[in-house]
C-alpha cells in the first residue's frame, strides 16, 4: 500500500498569518493581562484595578449599558423593518434593500460627524429647533451618552435588519392561514407563532448587535474624543496617545472587553439550545449584508 | 478469464468495518451489479476500484494488473456519480473533452472522438450548453459521455439514476443497456433497486453488510435465492419458518424435506426455526370455484391449501392477495385479467407446488 | 395578511431615517454657509479643493493597496488551506473554522493593540508598521473569506467535482486549482468586496499600527475633522461613493450568480 504524503506546505500561509497575527497577539495578551507592570510574576491587579477604579468602572458600565440599549432599540426597530420587507411587495423591498445596503457602510467616523453636522451644538436639527421653538431639539445635548446611543442606534438598524430579513422568509403562510382559519387575527398571529418562531434568529442577532456595539471605537472617538469612558476608548489610550503606555493593564482591558464579546456569543448559543430550533442563526450571515 | 478481480478486500472507516474478505471476479464486457441497501458496502468497494479510496487490505487486479494504490488517475477508469458532477463553468461540449484534452490529444482526434460520443448518448445540438440548463437525465447522458469518450478499461456507475423521477429512470435504463450494448464496454453498476438490477445486469452481486451474500444470474438470484436476505430483497417472496410452512401445508412431521445437516441445532434453536421456505407470490394458483374437478384432487407434486381472502391490492396490473391459511399469512400475485375480485373473508383453495416452495438457510 | 400599506409606511420612515444624516452630509459638502434654517451659497471648491490636495489622493491609493494585498494574501491562504482540507485531512475542517470564526471576538480595537503591544519593538522586519497593518487586516477579514469561500466550495460540491476530475485523468492540483477554484471565483470576488469595504470603513486599526507611518483616507478624514466642516462632508461623499462602487460591483456579480443557477 502506498503511503501519501500530505502536502503540509501548502498549509504554511495560514499557519503563518493566524499564527503571526491572531494566536501569537491573543496569547501574550492573555498573559500580559496577569503580569505586573515592569516585573515578573502573576497578579490580578490589573483586574481589581479595573473593578475598583471609577474610571474605569465607568468604561465597563458605560460599555454594557450602550451596547446593550442600542441592540435591543435596533432589533426592535429591525422587527418591524424586516416585516414590513417581509409583508411589502417586490418594489418596496428592492428599495429598501438597497437602501438598507446603501447605508449599513455608513459607520464610524462619517457617521459621528453627519450627527455632529444634525444635532451638534450648531447642528442643523438644533438650529431648527431654536427656530421654531421645539425646546427637545434646541436643548438637544449630543455630547453625551444619549448622543451616543442614538449614533450607535442608528448603525446597529441596519446590520440588525439585513440579518432578520432571511428568517422572516422562513414564515410560511401556511401558519397565517391555519391561524386565520381558526379565528385568530394578525396581532395573535405575530405574538403567538411569528415572533417565538422569530426568537432564536432576533437573540442571535441581538448577540451579534451587541458585540458590533461593544467593539466600536472610532464613532465614539470622532464624538467624544477620549472624553467618555467606554472600554475600547480607554483600551487604545493604554496603548497609544500622549500617555505612557501601560501594556499590562491595557491588556487586561483587552481581556475584560473579550469576555463581553464571548459572553454575548455564549448567551445566543444558551438561549437557542432552549428555544426552538425553527429558524437558524444569523452569526455566520453577516458577511451576506451587501 | 477474470478481467477484474477483487481479492481479499477488506476496507475499515476507523472501527467500521465497511468490506469484509470481499472476493469478486468481473468478466470483460459484463454488466456486473452491485446490489444491496445503504450502508451495504456496494458504493465503497466501487470507489476503492476507482481509486478514489484506499484499501484496508487486498488487492485489485485489472486486466491482470495489480492497480491497488495506483492513483486515480492512472487506472484508465471512468466513473458517473450520482450527481453527475458535471463542471458547470464548462460547456456540454468542454465536459466531455476535458479528459482528452488532458491527454494532449490533437484537436481533430478530440473534436471527432467527442462528436462520435455526443452522438451515441443522443445529445446532438446541446454542444454549446452549459449544465444548469440541461434537464437531469441530459445531465446524466453528458457524464456518461464524458467517461466513455476516454475509452476506459471498465465504466463505474455509483447509483447513477437515483436522482431522476421513476419515468426518467427507466428510459436511461434502456439507454445505458443500449451503450452496453453498442461499445462492449465492461460496466459495474451499484444501486439499491433491485428492479434496475434485474433489467440491466449479466450479474448481481448481491452485498449484505460488507460481504457477498449471493452471485448469480439475474434470473438465478430470482428464481433460487440461497438465503432469508436474498428472498427478502429480490422480489416479493413469501418467506416463511418452517415451522410455520409445515403447519399451512399441514406436514407436521419432516419427511418431503430433508433437513441440511449443516443446520443442526449447534445454538439451542430448533432447525425448524431456522430454516425458512421461501414461495413466490406468483407461482400461488387460485383454484377458481369454475376449475376441472381433479384440479382439487391431491396430487404428489403440490400442495392444496384452504385459504381465506383478508385483502386485496392492484399494483398496476398485477392483483396482489392477502390470503390466511391456517393463520399463516401468504401473498399471492395473479395478473389481473379476469373481472373477478375476491372479497374479504371470501373462501378459496391455493395450489402450490412442491418445486416452487424453496429451502433456504438463514 | 399583506398589509401593504403599513410596511410601505414603516419602510419610508425607516429609509427617512436612514437617509437623513447621509443626505446632510451631501448638503453639507456643497454649501458654504449653514447658520440659518437653509444653507447658503451652493459651491463645489470644497471638492475642487479635495482633489487638488496631493496628501487626500496618496492616502486613497495607500488606502486601495492596503485593501488588495490583504485580500489577495489570505484568498491564497484560505484556498491553499482548503485544498488539504477537502482532499487530504478533511478533520482539520472544524479547526480552521474556529481559527477562522476568532477574530469576530477579538476585532477591532483588541486586534490593533494586541498586534501593536507585541511586535513594535520587535527585531528587525517584524516591527515594519505596513506589514503589521497588512498582517492585521489579512486576519480582520478572514472570517468574511473564510465564510465566502467555504460555502461556495459547498454549493458547488467540491469533493464530487475532484474526484469526477480525477478519474478523467487529472491530479489532485490540477482539479482543485484548474476546475474547482474557477467555479467558485464568483464567490470569492464577493468576499474580497466585502472585506474591500471593511478595510476603507476601518480607523482604529489603521490608527493604531499605521499611524503616521501609513496614513489611510479614515486618518486623513479623522485630520480633516477638525479642520473644516465641509472639507470633511466632502471627504465624506467622495470615500462613500467608493465603497458604493464597489457594493455595486459586488451585487451585480450576486446577481449574476444567481441567473447561472
Amino acid at each position: 500500500m502506498k503511503t501519501r504524503k500530505y502536502p503540509f506546505p501548502a498549509l504554511l500561509p495560514f499557519l503563518i498569518l493566524v499564527g503571526l497575527f491572531e494566536l501569537l497577539p491573543l496569547v501574550m495578551v492573555v498573559f500580559r493581562s496577569f503580569m505586573p507592570e515592569n516585573g515578573i510574576g502573576l497578579t490580578m491587579t490589573h483586574y481589581v484595578h479595573i473593578f475598583t477604579t471609577r474610571l474605569y468602572q465607568q468604561a465597563v458600565l458605560n460599555s454594557i449599558l450602550v451596547s446593550s440599549v442600542s441592540s435591543v432599540i435596533g432589533i426592535a426597530a429591525a422587527y418591524f423593518g424586516a416585516k414590513a420587507v417581509h409583508e411589502g411587495g417586490p418594489h418596496l423591498q428592492h428599495f429598501f434593500k438597497t437602501i438598507l445596503s446603501l447605508t449599513s457602510n455608513f459607520a464610524g467616523i462619517p457617521l459621528a460627524f453627519a450627527y455632529i453636522i444634525l444635532l451638534g451644538k450648531v447642528g442643523v436639527l438644533v438650529l431648527w429647533g431654536k427656530k421654531f421653538g421645539i425646546d427637545a431639539l434646541a436643548n438637544f445635548n449630543l455630547y453625551s451618552v444619549w448622543g451616543l446611543m442614538i449614533i450607535y442606534v442608528y448603525f446597529q438598524i441596519p446590520l440588525a435588519t439585513l440579518l432578520l430579513i432571511p428568517s422572516f422568509d422562513a414564515i410560511r403562510k401556511e401558519w397565517k392561514e391555519c391561524v386565520s382559519l381558526l379565528g385568530g387575527s394578525s396581532f395573535i398571529f405575530w405574538t403567538k407563532v411569528g415572533l417565538p418562531a422569530l426568537r432564536p434568529a432576533i437573540f442571535g442577532t441581538v448577540s451579534v448587535l451587541f458585540a458590533n456595539a461593544l467593539a466600536a471605537y472610532a464613532t465614539a472617538y470622532a464624538l467624544l474624543q477620549n472624553n467618555f469612558s467606554l472600554i475600547p476608548i480607554r483600551l487604545s489610550e493604554q496603548f497609544v496617545g500622549d500617555i505612557t503606555q501601560h501594556k499590562e493593564f491595557g491588556s487586561a482591558l483587552a481581556v475584560v472587553l473579550m469576555v463581553l464579546m464571548v459572553a454575548s456569543i455564549l448567551m445566543n448559543d444558551a438561549i437557542l439550545k432552549k428555544g426552538p430550533l425553527l429558524l437558524s442563526s444569523p452569526i455566520g450571515k453577516k458577511e451576506e449584508k451587501t | 478469464m477474470a478481467y477484474i478481480d477483487f481479492l481479499d478486500i477488506n476496507k475499515s472507516f476507523g472501527k467500521n468495518h465497511v468490506l469484509r474478505q470481499i472476493n469478486l471476479t468481473v468478466e470483460k464486457g459484463q454488466l456486473a451489479t452491485l446490489l444491496g441497501p445503504s450502508g451495504c458496502g456496494k458504493s465503497t468497494l466501487l470507489r476503492c476500484l476507482a481509486g478514489l479510496e484506499d484499501v484496508s487490505s487486498g488487492t485489485i487486479l485489472v486486466d491482470g494488473e495489480d492497480i491497488t494504490g495506483k492513483d486515480p488517475k492512472d487506472r484508465n477508469i471512468g466513473m458517473v456519480f450520482q450527481q453527475y458532477s458535471l463542471f458547470p463553468n464548462m460547456t456540454v461540449k468542454d465536459n466531455i473533452a476535458f479528459g482528452l484534452k488532458l491527454q494532449k490529444l490533437p484537436r481533430e482526434v478530440i473534436e471527432a472522438k467527442v462528436s462520435r460520443v455526443i452522438d451515441l448518448v443522443d445529445l446532438g445540438g446541446k454542444e454549446k450548453e452549459y449544465p444548469h440548463a440541461l434537464s437531469g437525465g441530459q445531465q446524466q447522458r453528458v457524464a456518461l459521455a464524458r467517461s466513455l469518450v476516454m475509452e476506459p478499461k471498465v465504466l463505474l456507475l455509483d447509483e447513477p439514476l437515483s436522482a431522476l423521477d421513476a419515468k426518467l429512470r427507466k428510459s436511461l435504463q434502456a439507454e445505458i443497456k443500449k451503450i452496453h450494448n453498442d461499445t462492449g464496454i465492461t460496466m459495474i453498476f451499484v444501486t439499491h433497486d433491485q428492479d434496475e438490477a434485474m433489467i440491466l445486469s449479466d450479474v448481481i452481486h448481491l452485498f449484505k453488510d460488507g460481504r457477498i451474500e449471493q452471485s448469480d444470474v439475474p434470473t438465478a438470484l430470482y428464481t433460487q435465492p440461497r438465503t432469508r436476505y436474498a428472498a427478502e430483497f429480490i422480489g416479493h417472496y413469501n418467506v416463511l419458518n418452517k415451522r410455520d410452512f409445515d403447519k399451512m401445508t399441514g406436514e407436521e412431521k419432516q419427511d418431503e424435506f430433508p433437513v441440511d445437516s449443516s443446520l443442526s441445532d449447534t445454538d439451542g434453536l430448533e432447525v425448524q426455526d431456522r430454516t425458512s421456505v421461501a414461495i413466490r407470490p406468483e407461482t400461488i394458483e387460485i383454484l377458481q370455484d369454475d376449475s376441472p374437478a381433479y384440479r382439487f384432487a391431491p396430487a404428489a407434486d403440490r400442495y392444496l391449501l384452504p385459504a381465506t381472502v383478508v385483502d386485496s391490492t392492484l399494483h398496476g396490473n398485477v392483483l396482489r392477495y392477502t390470503l390466511d391459511v391456517q393463520g399463516v399469512r401468504l401473498h399471492a400475485d395473479i395478473l389481473f385479467r379476469s373481472f373477478t375480485l375476491y372479497p374479504a373473508g371470501h373462501r378459496l383453495t391455493l395450489s402450490v407446488e412442491k418445486r416452487n416452495c424453496l429451502q433456504i438457510g438463514e | 395578511m399583506k398589509n401593504r400599506k403599513s410596511s410601505r409606511l414603516t419602510a419610508a420612515v425607516l429609509s427617512a431615517y436612514l437617509l437623513l444624516p447621509l443626505l446632510m452630509t451631501l448638503l453639507y459638502s456643497v454649501f458654504s454657509k449653514w447658520n440659518d434654517i437653509l444653507p447658503e451659497g451652493f459651491t463645489l471648491r470644497y471638492y475642487a479643493e479635495l482633489f487638488s490636495d496631493k496628501s487626500f489622493g496618496a492616502s486613497v491609493i495607500r488606502t486601495v493597496l492596503i485593501s488588495i494585498l490583504p485580500i489577495l494574501f489570505t484568498s491564497l491562504a484560505i484556498l491553499l488551506t482548503m485544498y488539504v482540507v477537502i482532499l487530504y485531512l478533511p478533520g482539520l475542517e472544524k479547526y480552521i473554522r474556529i481559527l477562522c470564526t476568532i477574530p469576530y471576538a477579538i476585532q477591532g480595537v483588541i486586534l490593533a493593540v494586541s498586534v501593536l503591544a507585541l511586535y513594535s519593538n520587535a527585531p528587525g522586519l517584524l516591527s515594519d508598521r505596513t506589514l503589521l497593518l497588512t498582517g492585521t487586516y489579512c486576519v480582520a477579514i478572514l472570517p468574511y473569506m473564510y465564510q465566502g469561500i467555504h460555502s461556495s466550495l459547498l454549493s458547488v460540491n467540491a469533493p464530487r467535482l475532484i474526484e469526477a476530475a480525477q478519474m478523467l485523468g487529472a491530479g489532485r492540483l490540477y482539479a482543485f486549482f484548474r476546475v474547482v477554484v474557477p467555479n467558485i471565483l464568483s464567490g470569492v470576488v464577493i468576499s474580497a468586496m466585502l472585506s474591500a469595504s471593511i478595510i476603507f470603513g476601518d480607523f482604529i486599526i489603521a490608527n493604531t499600527l499605521g499611524g503616521n507611518y501609513f496614513e489611510t483616507a479614515q486618518i486623513y478624514l479623522y485630520q480633516t475633522l477638525f479642520e473644516s466642516g465641509q472639507r470633511t462632508s466632502a471627504v465624506i461623499m467622495v470615500l462613500f461613493l467608493v465603497t458604493l462602487l464597489i457594493s455595486t460591483i459586488a451585487f451585480s456579480l450576486k446577481k449574476k450568480e444567481r441567473r447561472q443557477e
